[in-house]
Protein backbone atom coordinates (compact mmCIF):
# COMPACT_ATOMS: atom_id res chain seq x y z
CA UNK A 1 0.00 0.00 0.00
CA UNK A 2 1.34 3.41 -0.85
CA UNK A 3 2.10 5.61 2.04
CA UNK A 4 -0.37 8.39 2.48
CA UNK A 5 0.61 11.96 3.08
CA UNK A 6 -1.01 13.99 5.80
CA UNK A 7 -1.31 17.70 6.27
CA UNK A 8 0.39 18.91 9.42
CA UNK A 9 -0.05 22.32 10.99
CA UNK A 10 2.40 22.97 13.79
CA UNK A 11 4.09 25.86 15.50
CA UNK A 12 7.79 25.22 15.97
CA UNK A 13 9.99 27.69 17.83
CA UNK A 14 7.24 30.30 17.51
CA UNK A 15 6.86 29.94 13.76
CA UNK A 16 3.76 28.45 12.11
CA UNK A 17 4.22 25.71 9.52
CA UNK A 18 1.87 23.91 7.16
CA UNK A 19 3.59 20.75 5.98
CA UNK A 20 2.70 17.68 3.96
CA UNK A 21 4.49 14.65 5.34
CA UNK A 22 4.32 10.86 5.10
CA UNK A 23 1.85 9.51 7.65
CA UNK A 24 4.41 7.13 9.14
CA UNK A 25 6.93 9.82 9.99
CA UNK A 26 7.59 10.56 13.61
CA UNK A 27 7.70 14.09 15.01
CA UNK A 28 11.47 13.53 15.28
CA UNK A 29 11.74 12.92 11.51
CA UNK A 30 9.64 15.98 10.68
CA UNK A 31 11.77 18.24 12.87
CA UNK A 32 15.08 16.94 11.56
CA UNK A 33 14.34 16.15 7.91
CA UNK A 34 11.58 18.57 6.95
CA UNK A 35 12.56 21.54 9.13
CA UNK A 36 16.32 20.94 9.38
CA UNK A 37 16.32 21.21 13.16
CA UNK A 38 19.19 18.82 13.75
CA UNK A 39 19.58 19.87 17.37
CA UNK A 40 16.93 17.20 17.95
CA UNK A 41 18.96 13.99 18.20
CA UNK A 42 17.97 10.43 17.50
CA UNK A 43 19.48 8.07 20.06
CA UNK A 44 17.75 4.85 21.03
CA UNK A 45 14.50 5.50 19.10
CA UNK A 46 12.56 3.56 21.75
CA UNK A 47 11.86 6.32 24.24
CA UNK A 48 14.58 5.51 26.73
CA UNK A 49 17.53 7.86 26.17
CA UNK A 50 15.82 11.25 25.88
CA UNK A 51 18.19 12.59 23.17
CA UNK A 52 15.15 13.42 21.01
CA UNK A 53 13.44 15.42 23.78
CA UNK A 54 11.45 18.46 22.67
CA UNK A 55 8.92 20.59 24.52
CA UNK A 56 5.40 19.98 23.23
CA UNK A 57 2.64 22.20 24.64
CA UNK A 58 4.81 22.93 27.68
CA UNK A 59 5.79 19.34 28.43
CA UNK A 60 9.01 17.50 27.69
CA UNK A 61 8.37 14.50 25.46
CA UNK A 62 10.38 12.09 23.33
CA UNK A 63 9.83 13.13 19.72
CA UNK A 64 10.64 9.55 18.62
CA UNK A 65 7.47 8.38 20.42
CA UNK A 66 5.02 10.67 18.63
CA UNK A 67 3.65 10.17 15.13
CA UNK A 68 3.75 13.33 13.04
CA UNK A 69 -0.05 13.51 12.86
CA UNK A 70 -0.32 13.42 16.63
CA UNK A 71 1.48 16.75 16.78
CA UNK A 72 -1.25 18.50 14.74
CA UNK A 73 -2.02 21.91 16.23
CA UNK A 74 0.69 21.69 18.86
CA UNK A 75 3.44 24.09 19.88
CA UNK A 76 6.92 22.66 19.80
CA UNK A 77 10.14 24.10 21.17
CA UNK A 78 13.49 22.60 20.18
CA UNK A 79 16.96 23.64 21.32
CA UNK A 80 17.12 26.00 18.33
CA UNK A 81 14.17 27.92 19.80
CA UNK A 82 16.11 28.98 22.89
CA UNK A 83 18.21 31.50 20.98
CA UNK A 84 17.51 35.13 21.94
CA UNK A 85 16.47 37.81 19.40
CA UNK A 86 20.08 38.87 18.83
CA UNK A 87 21.41 35.34 18.69
CA UNK A 88 22.36 35.31 22.37
CA UNK A 89 22.46 32.07 24.32
CA UNK A 90 19.81 31.12 26.85
CA UNK A 91 20.96 31.19 30.51
CA UNK A 92 20.76 27.38 30.54
CA UNK A 93 23.07 27.18 27.53
CA UNK A 94 25.48 29.65 29.13
CA UNK A 95 25.45 27.68 32.37
CA UNK A 96 26.13 24.38 30.58
CA UNK A 97 29.21 25.95 28.96
CA UNK A 98 30.42 27.66 32.13
CA UNK A 99 30.24 24.53 34.28
CA UNK A 100 31.72 22.19 31.66
CA UNK A 101 28.46 20.23 31.41
CA UNK A 102 28.90 19.52 27.70
CA UNK A 103 31.14 16.59 26.83
CA UNK A 104 30.28 14.88 23.54
CA UNK A 105 27.17 17.07 23.39
CA UNK A 106 24.72 14.48 22.10
CA UNK A 107 22.50 14.54 25.19
CA UNK A 108 22.83 18.30 25.72
CA UNK A 109 19.79 19.58 23.75
CA UNK A 110 17.49 17.11 25.52
CA UNK A 111 19.07 17.80 28.91
CA UNK A 112 18.59 21.53 28.47
CA UNK A 113 14.97 21.20 27.34
CA UNK A 114 14.04 18.91 30.26
CA UNK A 115 15.78 21.38 32.58
CA UNK A 116 13.89 24.28 31.03
CA UNK A 117 10.53 22.61 31.74
CA UNK A 118 11.67 22.09 35.32
CA UNK A 119 12.80 25.69 35.83
CA UNK A 120 9.62 27.11 34.32
CA UNK A 121 7.55 25.18 36.88
CA UNK A 122 10.02 25.34 39.75
CA UNK A 123 12.51 28.25 39.71
CA UNK A 124 14.45 26.99 42.78
CA UNK A 125 14.69 23.20 42.48
CA UNK A 126 16.57 21.02 44.95
CA UNK A 127 19.29 18.68 43.73
CA UNK A 128 16.84 15.76 44.01
CA UNK A 129 14.25 17.60 41.94
CA UNK A 130 16.87 18.29 39.25
CA UNK A 131 17.87 14.61 39.20
CA UNK A 132 14.22 13.58 38.86
CA UNK A 133 13.60 16.13 36.08
CA UNK A 134 16.52 14.86 33.96
CA UNK A 135 16.00 11.18 34.82
CA UNK A 136 14.69 10.53 31.30
CA UNK A 137 17.82 11.98 29.68
CA UNK A 138 20.90 9.77 29.51
CA UNK A 139 24.41 11.19 29.38
CA UNK A 140 26.62 8.31 28.30
CA UNK A 141 29.73 10.44 28.95
CA UNK A 142 28.27 10.26 32.51
CA UNK A 143 28.95 13.90 33.27
CA UNK A 144 25.88 14.20 35.47
CA UNK A 145 27.55 16.16 38.27
CA UNK A 146 28.39 19.10 36.00
CA UNK A 147 24.94 18.95 34.41
CA UNK A 148 23.28 19.27 37.83
CA UNK A 149 25.62 22.18 38.65
CA UNK A 150 24.69 23.79 35.34
CA UNK A 151 20.97 23.59 36.13
CA UNK A 152 21.59 25.10 39.58
CA UNK A 153 23.62 27.92 38.03
CA UNK A 154 20.99 28.52 35.35
CA UNK A 155 18.26 28.64 38.00
CA UNK A 156 20.21 31.38 39.73
CA UNK A 157 20.76 33.31 36.49
CA UNK A 158 17.11 33.01 35.53
CA UNK A 159 15.88 34.14 38.96
CA UNK A 160 18.17 37.16 38.72
CA UNK A 161 17.29 37.87 35.11
CA UNK A 162 13.57 37.27 35.58
CA UNK A 163 13.38 34.98 32.56
CA UNK B 1 8.28 1.16 9.34
CA UNK B 2 4.80 -0.08 8.49
CA UNK B 3 2.84 1.99 5.99
CA UNK B 4 -0.58 3.18 7.05
CA UNK B 5 -3.19 5.87 6.78
CA UNK B 6 -3.40 8.15 9.78
CA UNK B 7 -6.76 9.40 10.99
CA UNK B 8 -7.52 11.65 13.91
CA UNK B 9 -11.24 11.46 14.69
CA UNK B 10 -12.93 14.48 16.27
CA UNK B 11 -14.85 12.51 18.86
CA UNK B 12 -15.21 9.12 20.50
CA UNK B 13 -18.20 8.12 18.40
CA UNK B 14 -16.24 8.59 15.20
CA UNK B 15 -13.34 6.58 16.64
CA UNK B 16 -15.73 3.75 17.58
CA UNK B 17 -17.29 3.73 14.10
CA UNK B 18 -13.87 3.58 12.44
CA UNK B 19 -12.85 0.64 14.63
CA UNK B 20 -16.05 -1.26 13.83
CA UNK B 21 -15.43 -0.63 10.13
CA UNK B 22 -11.74 -1.55 9.99
CA UNK B 23 -11.49 -4.10 12.88
CA UNK B 24 -8.06 -5.80 12.82
CA UNK B 25 -6.95 -3.61 9.91
CA UNK B 26 -6.88 -0.71 12.39
CA UNK B 27 -4.80 0.09 15.45
CA UNK B 28 -5.55 2.71 18.05
CA UNK B 29 -2.79 5.03 19.14
CA UNK B 30 -2.88 7.09 22.33
CA UNK B 31 0.45 7.63 24.12
CA UNK B 32 2.18 5.56 21.45
CA UNK B 33 5.11 4.66 23.70
CA UNK B 34 4.76 0.96 22.87
CA UNK B 35 2.97 1.09 19.51
CA UNK B 36 5.57 3.25 17.73
CA UNK B 37 8.31 0.77 18.65
CA UNK B 38 6.21 -2.05 17.17
CA UNK B 39 5.44 0.00 14.05
CA UNK B 40 9.13 0.64 13.44
CA UNK B 41 10.05 -2.98 14.02
CA UNK B 42 7.19 -3.99 11.69
CA UNK B 43 5.80 -6.29 14.34
CA UNK B 44 2.15 -5.59 13.59
CA UNK B 45 -0.07 -7.62 11.32
CA UNK B 46 0.47 -7.16 7.59
CA UNK B 47 -3.17 -6.24 7.16
CA UNK B 48 -2.62 -2.97 9.08
CA UNK B 49 -4.19 -0.16 7.06
CA UNK B 50 -5.02 2.59 9.43
CA UNK B 51 -3.84 4.16 12.67
CA UNK B 52 -6.58 5.91 14.63
CA UNK B 53 -5.25 8.61 16.91
CA UNK B 54 -7.31 9.00 20.08
CA UNK B 55 -4.67 10.97 22.00
CA UNK B 56 -6.54 14.26 21.78
CA UNK B 57 -10.09 13.09 22.56
CA UNK B 58 -11.55 15.19 25.37
CA UNK B 59 -14.08 12.42 26.18
CA UNK B 60 -11.21 10.17 27.30
CA UNK B 61 -9.42 12.76 29.37
CA UNK B 62 -11.27 13.10 32.69
CA UNK B 63 -10.54 12.27 36.31
CA UNK B 64 -13.71 12.68 38.35
CA UNK B 65 -15.36 11.76 41.62
CA UNK B 66 -18.84 10.31 41.18
CA UNK B 67 -20.54 9.09 44.35
CA UNK B 68 -18.36 6.37 45.81
CA UNK B 69 -16.29 6.01 42.63
CA UNK B 70 -13.30 7.65 40.97
CA UNK B 71 -13.63 7.51 37.18
CA UNK B 72 -10.63 7.98 34.90
CA UNK B 73 -10.77 8.44 31.13
CA UNK B 74 -8.66 5.90 29.26
CA UNK B 75 -6.51 8.60 27.68
CA UNK B 76 -5.34 10.20 30.93
CA UNK B 77 -1.55 10.28 31.03
CA UNK B 78 0.59 8.93 33.85
CA UNK B 79 1.90 12.39 34.77
CA UNK B 80 -1.70 13.59 35.33
CA UNK B 81 -2.57 10.53 37.44
CA UNK B 82 0.57 10.99 39.55
CA UNK B 83 -0.20 14.57 40.50
CA UNK B 84 -4.01 14.44 40.70
CA UNK B 85 -5.36 15.41 44.14
CA UNK B 86 -8.41 13.08 44.07
CA UNK B 87 -6.21 10.10 43.29
CA UNK B 88 -3.69 11.07 45.97
CA UNK B 89 -6.51 11.30 48.49
CA UNK B 90 -8.55 8.22 47.60
CA UNK B 91 -6.10 5.90 45.84
CA UNK B 92 -2.57 6.74 46.94
CA UNK B 93 -1.31 3.39 45.67
CA UNK B 94 -2.18 4.40 42.09
CA UNK B 95 -0.61 7.82 42.44
CA UNK B 96 2.61 6.19 43.66
CA UNK B 97 2.64 3.63 40.86
CA UNK B 98 1.98 6.20 38.12
CA UNK B 99 4.79 8.40 39.42
CA UNK B 100 7.46 5.74 38.79
CA UNK B 101 6.44 4.63 35.28
CA UNK B 102 9.30 5.07 32.79
CA UNK B 103 10.66 8.61 32.82
CA UNK B 104 9.14 12.12 32.89
CA UNK B 105 8.95 12.05 29.08
CA UNK B 106 7.16 8.68 29.07
CA UNK B 107 4.78 9.78 31.84
CA UNK B 108 3.93 12.87 29.78
CA UNK B 109 2.71 10.64 26.93
CA UNK B 110 1.86 7.14 28.16
CA UNK B 111 -1.76 6.61 29.21
CA UNK B 112 -3.40 4.63 31.97
CA UNK B 113 -5.28 2.27 29.68
CA UNK B 114 -2.36 2.02 27.25
CA UNK B 115 -0.46 0.38 30.07
CA UNK B 116 -3.32 -2.08 30.55
CA UNK B 117 -3.94 -3.13 26.94
CA UNK B 118 -0.26 -3.79 26.28
CA UNK B 119 -0.45 -6.05 29.37
CA UNK B 120 3.21 -6.20 30.27
CA UNK B 121 3.68 -8.46 33.32
CA UNK B 122 6.06 -5.77 34.64
CA UNK B 123 3.62 -2.85 34.22
CA UNK B 124 3.66 -0.61 37.30
CA UNK B 125 0.10 0.67 37.33
CA UNK B 126 -1.58 -2.73 36.85
CA UNK B 127 -1.02 -4.12 40.40
CA UNK B 128 -2.21 -0.77 41.81
CA UNK B 129 -5.38 -0.85 39.70
CA UNK B 130 -5.89 -4.53 40.62
CA UNK B 131 -5.89 -3.83 44.38
CA UNK B 132 -8.41 -1.07 43.71
CA UNK B 133 -10.65 -3.75 42.11
CA UNK B 134 -10.92 -1.57 39.01
CA UNK B 135 -13.56 -1.99 36.35
CA UNK B 136 -13.14 -1.20 32.64
CA UNK B 137 -15.82 0.40 30.50
CA UNK B 138 -15.53 -0.95 26.96
CA UNK B 139 -17.30 0.32 23.84
CA UNK B 140 -17.99 -1.33 20.53
CA UNK B 141 -19.81 1.06 18.24
CA UNK B 142 -22.64 2.32 20.45
CA UNK B 143 -22.72 -0.75 22.72
CA UNK B 144 -21.11 -0.57 26.13
CA UNK B 145 -19.95 -3.34 28.43
CA UNK B 146 -18.09 -3.53 31.72
CA UNK B 147 -15.42 -5.93 32.81
CA UNK B 148 -13.30 -6.34 35.93
CA UNK B 149 -9.72 -5.37 35.13
CA UNK B 150 -8.48 -8.71 36.49
CA UNK B 151 -10.53 -10.56 33.86
CA UNK B 152 -9.08 -8.71 30.87
CA UNK B 153 -5.68 -10.42 30.99
CA UNK B 154 -5.18 -13.65 29.05
CA UNK B 155 -1.43 -13.99 29.39
CA UNK B 156 1.76 -11.96 29.12
CA UNK B 157 1.08 -9.09 26.66
CA UNK B 158 -2.36 -10.54 25.83
CA UNK B 159 -5.79 -9.17 26.62
CA UNK B 160 -9.20 -10.53 25.68
CA UNK B 161 -10.50 -7.48 23.87
CA UNK B 162 -11.83 -7.64 20.32
CA UNK B 163 -10.24 -5.58 17.57
CA UNK B 164 -13.37 -3.43 17.27
CA UNK B 165 -13.53 -2.63 20.98
CA UNK B 166 -12.18 0.44 22.71
CA UNK B 167 -11.67 0.87 26.45
CA UNK B 168 -12.99 4.31 27.24
CA UNK B 169 -12.88 4.46 31.02
CA UNK B 170 -11.59 2.76 34.15
CA UNK B 171 -13.21 3.23 37.55
CA UNK B 172 -12.92 1.99 41.10
CA UNK B 173 -14.39 2.59 44.55
CA UNK B 174 -12.64 5.29 46.55
CA UNK B 175 -10.60 3.85 49.38
CA UNK B 176 -11.86 4.68 52.86
CA UNK B 177 -9.87 7.55 54.36
CA UNK B 178 -8.94 5.12 57.17
CA UNK B 179 -7.40 2.68 54.70
CA UNK B 180 -3.73 2.82 53.86
CA UNK B 181 -2.20 1.89 50.55
CA UNK B 182 1.34 1.64 49.26
CA UNK B 183 3.38 0.76 46.18
CA UNK B 184 7.02 -0.26 45.82
CA UNK B 185 8.89 -0.70 42.55
CA UNK B 186 12.03 -2.78 42.56
CA UNK B 187 14.34 -2.19 39.60
CA UNK B 188 18.04 -2.10 38.86
CA UNK B 189 18.04 1.67 38.57
CA UNK B 190 15.63 4.35 39.73
CA UNK B 191 14.48 5.73 36.38
CA UNK B 192 13.69 4.34 32.93
CA UNK B 193 13.76 0.73 33.99
CA UNK B 194 11.35 -2.13 33.92
CA UNK B 195 10.30 -3.39 37.30
CA UNK B 196 12.03 -6.55 38.45
CA UNK B 197 9.09 -6.80 40.74
CA UNK B 198 6.52 -4.41 42.13
CA UNK B 199 3.97 -4.64 44.88
CA UNK B 200 0.70 -2.85 45.60
CA UNK B 201 -1.15 -3.23 48.89
CA UNK B 202 -4.31 -1.81 50.43
CA UNK B 203 -4.85 -2.40 54.15
CA UNK B 204 -7.28 -1.24 56.78
CA UNK B 205 -7.46 -2.01 60.51
CA UNK B 206 -10.18 -1.42 63.08
CA UNK B 207 -9.66 0.07 66.54
CA UNK B 208 -8.54 -3.27 67.98
CA UNK B 209 -5.97 -3.48 65.15
CA UNK B 210 -7.74 -6.36 63.40
CA UNK B 211 -7.26 -6.23 59.66
CA UNK B 212 -10.66 -5.50 58.10
CA UNK B 213 -9.53 -5.08 54.49
CA UNK B 214 -6.41 -6.41 52.81
CA UNK B 215 -5.61 -6.56 49.10
CA UNK B 216 -2.25 -7.60 47.71
CA UNK B 217 -1.01 -7.72 44.13
CA UNK B 218 2.56 -8.33 43.04
CA UNK B 219 3.74 -7.62 39.50
CA UNK B 220 6.22 -9.75 37.50
CA UNK B 221 5.48 -12.89 39.55
CA UNK B 222 2.68 -14.53 37.63
CA UNK B 223 1.73 -14.72 33.93
CA UNK B 224 -1.61 -13.03 34.66
CA UNK B 225 -1.87 -10.22 37.22
CA UNK B 226 -4.19 -10.73 40.14
CA UNK B 227 -4.63 -10.59 43.90
CA UNK B 228 -2.93 -13.07 46.20
CA UNK B 229 -6.01 -14.45 47.94
CA UNK B 230 -4.30 -17.09 50.12
CA UNK B 231 -2.07 -14.49 51.73
CA UNK B 232 -5.01 -12.07 52.05
CA UNK B 233 -7.16 -14.75 53.76
CA UNK B 234 -4.36 -15.45 56.20
CA UNK B 235 -4.20 -11.80 57.25
CA UNK B 236 -7.90 -10.88 57.15
CA UNK B 237 -9.53 -10.57 60.59
CA UNK B 238 -6.21 -11.02 62.38
CA UNK B 239 -4.14 -8.67 64.48
CA UNK B 240 -0.89 -8.66 62.54
CA UNK B 241 2.32 -9.90 64.14
CA UNK B 242 5.78 -10.17 62.57
CA UNK B 243 5.27 -13.93 62.52
CA UNK B 244 2.00 -13.58 60.58
CA UNK B 245 3.63 -11.22 58.07
CA UNK B 246 6.37 -13.81 57.47
CA UNK B 247 3.70 -16.46 56.88
CA UNK B 248 1.89 -14.18 54.41
CA UNK B 249 5.15 -13.72 52.48
CA UNK B 250 5.58 -17.49 52.38
CA UNK B 251 2.03 -17.93 51.03
CA UNK B 252 2.71 -15.46 48.20
CA UNK B 253 5.92 -17.26 47.27
CA UNK B 254 4.02 -20.58 47.23
CA UNK B 255 1.28 -19.12 45.05
CA UNK B 256 3.91 -17.73 42.65
CA UNK B 257 5.47 -21.19 42.26
CA UNK B 258 2.06 -22.80 41.82
CA UNK B 259 1.12 -20.41 39.03
CA UNK B 260 4.45 -19.86 37.28
CA UNK B 261 6.29 -23.10 38.04
CA UNK B 262 9.80 -23.25 39.50
CA UNK B 263 11.72 -21.04 37.06
CA UNK B 264 15.34 -19.88 36.76
CA UNK B 265 14.37 -16.65 38.52
CA UNK B 266 12.52 -18.30 41.41
CA UNK B 267 15.60 -18.51 43.60
CA UNK B 268 15.82 -14.71 43.40
CA UNK B 269 12.13 -13.90 43.47
CA UNK B 270 11.17 -16.08 46.45
CA UNK B 271 13.22 -14.25 49.14
CA UNK B 272 12.65 -10.89 47.47
CA UNK B 273 8.86 -11.10 47.45
CA UNK B 274 8.93 -12.15 51.13
CA UNK B 275 11.06 -9.15 51.92
CA UNK B 276 8.85 -6.76 49.91
CA UNK B 277 5.65 -7.85 51.64
CA UNK B 278 7.42 -7.49 54.98
CA UNK B 279 8.54 -3.97 54.05
CA UNK B 280 5.12 -2.81 52.81
CA UNK B 281 3.07 -4.26 55.64
CA UNK B 282 5.40 -2.91 58.30
CA UNK B 283 4.98 0.49 56.72
CA UNK B 284 1.19 0.60 56.50
CA UNK B 285 -0.20 -1.63 59.27
CA UNK B 286 0.18 -1.43 63.02
CA UNK B 287 1.92 -4.62 64.07
CA UNK B 288 1.42 -6.15 67.50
Amino acid sequence: MANKEIELNIKVNNKDYKLFVASNKRLLDVLRDDLGLTGVKEGCAIGECGACTVIMNGKNVCSCMILAGQAEGSEIITIEGLEGPKGELHPLQEAFIETGAVQCGFCTPGMILSSLVLLKNNPSPTEEEIKEAISGNFCRCTGYKQIIEAVQLAAEKMRRGGI
Amino acid sequence: MHNFNFIRPDNLEEACDLLVRYKDRAKLIAGGTDLIVDLREEKLANCLEIIIDISNLEELNHIKEEGKYIRIGSGVRHAEIAKNKLIKKYAQVLSMAASVVGSPQIRNRGTIVGNIVTASPAADTIPALIVLDSILVIRKGKEKRKMFLKDVFEGPNKVNLKSDEIVCEIYFEKLSLDAKSYFIKLARRNAVDKSRMNIAVVAQQNKSKEITDIRISVGSLTPIPGRFKDAEDLLLGEIPTQDLIQKAGKKIAEEMINKSGYRWSTEYKEPVVKSLIDRVLNRIVEVE
